[in-house]
């Protein structure tokens, strides 16, 4: 794009900059620490440790990685990790459609490495700061200042983590600690009661299907579990018209 | 899996990270996703994260379920996100969580 206003705008704001990084700050050592977890989880799931690095570096995506772990310690079929880690980054569709007309006028390289590296707390608190998206001056300042240490501080901890995982002791459980942060990441999800139910009806589904070829109980829990979410979801709302 | 197997699922969640996060970045200006279709959307990551985790917190390693007071995944499981849920704190849940783990491995075990 040659729009020379809009080439303006997106010069390097140090105000912007600055602010979005004491915004981010408090994040940060919980970031690093989700890092850590997930390296951990890599070498204890059978990765190398190059193979560990190369995930952490290239993939970014904590929770697609957790997923994958499990799969790949059970020989799972590749196009079924690949699925899986889609429907788990889904939620990222979305943040794109709200975050990406901000940024529309970029070159395509760089709204390709935006996107990638943008993760939950950068969206949800870039679009506190910026809910319009007008072009203004200091966005892009902003965004980096957000994305810049939040990707630094989880491969700091990734990369620890790798390093420290391998030298524990299997019966220490460590892996186990990958499920509990899934919990976290989780339960701020479930926001009401479609998507509870939606969650335990995939759980047990998955829990039910654990036996079947290809880890097809996994995907097969995944679209109970939706569909079990838009049916409690209709059923509410069906009530709530009635009562009003 | 074999070393080249484990390299390609790298290469393939780098597909799917791209996929989901940036294929809206290239073309998201022109696609307006339908409240519905947004909606489905909204469900799909938790029930995934519900469907890697159940099978964890409720099979033991022969596959069977076991949901009496000798599966300490699931107790451990249970106390941490209770816990989660009073504190909302990621790094003091996992070490709540691993701590009742050991302490219920040690005790039992």
């Amino acid at each position: 794009m040659t729009n020379p206003a809009l080439n303006t705008l997106d010069r390097h704001h140090p105000q912007a900059w600055r602010e979005a990084v004491r915004a981010g700050m408090p994040t940060l050592f919980g970031i690093a620490a989700w890092g850590l977890v997930v390296g951990v989880a890599m070498v204890k799931s059978g990765l190398s440790v190059p193979q560990a690095l190369a995930m952490t570096l290239l993939v970014f995506a904590g929770s697609a990685q957790l997923a994958a772990l499990p799969l790949i310690a059970t020989g799972a079929p590749i196009s079924v990790i690949f699925l899986t880690a889609v429907v788990v980054n889904l939620r990222f569709v979305i943040f794109a459609a709200l975050l990406a007309p901000h940024f529309a006028h970029l070159p395509w390289r760089q709204r390709l490495m935006l996107g990638y590296v943008s993760g939950d707390l950068a969206v949800a608190l870039f679009l506190q700061k910026y809910p319009d998206a007008a072009p203004q001056a200091g966005k892009l300042s902003y965004l980096k200042g957000l994305i810049y240490p939040n990707w630094s501080a989880w491969q700091v901890g990734s990369i620890i983590g790798i390093f420290v995982g391998s030298t524990v002791p299997p019966e220490w459980g460590l892996g186990f600690a990958g499920t509990l942060a899934i919990v976290c990441v989780m339960i701020p999800l479930v926001a009401g009661v479609p998507a509870l139910c939606g969650v335990l009806v995939a759980g047990a589904v998955a829990v039910a299907g654990f036996g079947l070829p290809y880890k097809l109980g996994l995907l097969v829990a995944v679209v109970v579990g939706m569909l079990a979410a838009m049916l409690v979801e209709s059923c509410v709302t069906q009530l709530r018209g009635r009562h009003v | 899996m074999s070393d080249l197997e484990i390299w390609i699922v790298i290469g393939a969640l780098v597909l799917a990270t791209a996929t989901a996060r940036s294929s809206l970045w290239l073309i998201g200006h022109h696609i307006n996703i339908p409240k519905r279709v947004q909606d489905l959307l909204r469900y799909a990551p938790a029930c995934a994260l519900a469907a890697i985790i159940g099978p964890d917190l409720v099979l033991s390693p022969a596959g069977q379920v076991v949901l009496d007071l000798s599966n300490i995944k699931l107790l451990s499981g249970i106390a941490a996100t209770l816990y989660y849920l009073l504190r909302r704190n990621m790094l003091e849940t996992i070490i709540f969580g691993m701590a009742c783990f050991t302490a219920l491995r040690v005790w039992i075990g």
